[in-house]
């Protein structure tokens, strides 16, 4: 399958003047954007306004886009250069928060968080938890292939061939696994997302 | 909600799903605020396995530069457009077509008139080849045989694609597609070169004096 064939439909939906395919484009890249972003600015409130001000930047340029590259690469480097500016323009240095991608993942979000919570508003953190709660509880409660197909896609970042060859299965049943384990994770997510907040342990 | 509408829309958010297909749920996705809805928090589940939840995991960034874009025109980008050919080039095109045209029909005839008219081809192969013809005896040959001068050149001997006769019938056949002076040159021609080949048998050319010129040239 090449790459990033479902960003540019979407990104083809944009260009021909439809504002709901940026919107999927926003919610799938919302998280990295902002991760990406707080590498360079200590609040969390204003790595959202960065990143905010990017996707606006990178809707007002998409006419210029011609796929040349993977549409989150150029989004990146929209991102990159609106934190830098920021940075510049409210005289402030980039924190010194260099991502060694061969560190432990682990790690490096127990330090994010941290940095999170100094600023981050009550309100926030506990959606943020609950989300995060409801989650984990739900892939723990998962059949163990569903569970081990859906780690390799999203931790490992492996492809439905490599999940294959991994699993010894066909790619079917890959993309089957992933999706009904994404579907038993969102049908509990659902409700935290429509305001069903504190009915984790419930669930669980 | 559709069960394989939603293992499409998973396979799509891996970036696994075949092209045409992506273009048709991507633009159901445009359309559908609850599939939207589902593709975000796709998103939640796949940041938070990978611990990158950032300050929020809901999809308030997401309204907020929906808001932000609702005020912004849609952005539609320029197709492309395949380059237009200058005023001159168009004016000139018909005329061209015309000339080309002509010129193919002058080469047809005048290929046709070669092809028909007597030629001392065979003359000329025999000083090529050495072949005596009738009357020659083979001391002047020798003479012949070793030109200094010029090379005579190798000729190959051509053949009448459509013999003379099928020719002159289909000429006269359609003389209404032809003009009245090509019509008579070519069925003249024809003429010619019939006659040249029943008056005289094969065999009794004379060598031209062209040839016998250069054949007693000095040496």
């Amino acid at each position: 399958m090449s790459a990033d064939v479902s960003d540019l439909s979407l990104v083809r939906r944009v260009q021909s003047g439809d504002k709901g395919a940026f919107d999927a484009l926003v919610r799938k890249y919302q998280h990295k954007l902002v991760k990406l972003v707080m590498r360079y600015v200590r609040n969390p409130a204003e790595a959202e306004d960065i990143a905010q001000e990017a996707f606006i930047k990178a809707y007002r340029a998409l006419p210029q886009f011609r796929g040349d590259s993977a549409f989150y690469t150029w989004l990146y480097r929209i991102a990159i250069n609106t934190a830098k500016n920021a940075v510049v323009s409210r005289d402030r240095s980039p924190i010194e928060y260099n991502i060694d991608r061969n560190n432990d993942a682990t790690e490096e979000s127990y330090d994010m968080q941290g940095r999170m919570k100094d600023s981050e508003t009550p309100e926030g953190l506990v959606l943020t938890d609950e989300i995060r709660r409801t989650v984990n509880a739900a892939i723990e409660a998962l059949p163990e292939d569903l569970k081990t197909a859906i780690v390799l896609r999203e931790l490992d970042g492996l492809s439905y061939e490599e999940i294959a060859a991994a699993m010894d299965c066909p790619v079917g049943t890959v993309r089957s696994r992933i999706f009904r384990a994404r579907e038993a994770i969102d049908r509990r997510l659902r409700e935290v997302f429509e305001g069903g907040l504190g009915r984790t342990e419930d669930l669980g | 909600m559709n069960e394989e509408l939603d293992s499409q829309l998973s396979a799509m958010f891996d970036d696994e799903l075949p092209a045409a297909e992506c273009e048709l749920l991507a633009r159901r996705l445009s359309r559908d605020e609850d599939l939207r809805g589902r593709w975000g928090r796709y998103a939640a589940i796949g940041a938070t396995i990978r611990a990158e939840g950032g300050p929020r995991l809901d999809a308030e960034l997401a309204r907020r530069v929906s808001v932000a874009i609702s005020q912004e025109p849609a952005v539609v980008a320029e197709p492309v457009r395949p380059r237009s050919r200058p005023f001159a080039s168009r004016l000139w095109a018909p005329v061209g077509g015309v000339a080309v045209a002509a010129s193919v029909a002058a080469a047809a005839i005048l290929w046709v008139r070669f092809e028909s008219s007597p030629v001392d081809s065979q003359v000329v192969a025999q000083a090529a080849s050495g072949t005596p013809g009738v009357g020659q005896s083979a001391d002047s040959l020798t003479v012949v045989n070793t030109p200094d001068r010029y090379v005579v050149p190798k000729v190959i001997p051509r053949r009448s694609i459509v013999p003379p006769t099928q020719l002159a019938n289909y000429v006269v056949a359609h003389s209404e597609f032809s003009s009245p002076v090509n019509r008579r040159n070519l069925l003249s021609a024809l003429m010619a070169s019939e006659s040249g080949t029943a008056g005289a048998p094969a065999g009794s050319e004379e060598p031209s004096e062209d040839v016998n010129d250069d054949a007693k040239s000095p040496q």
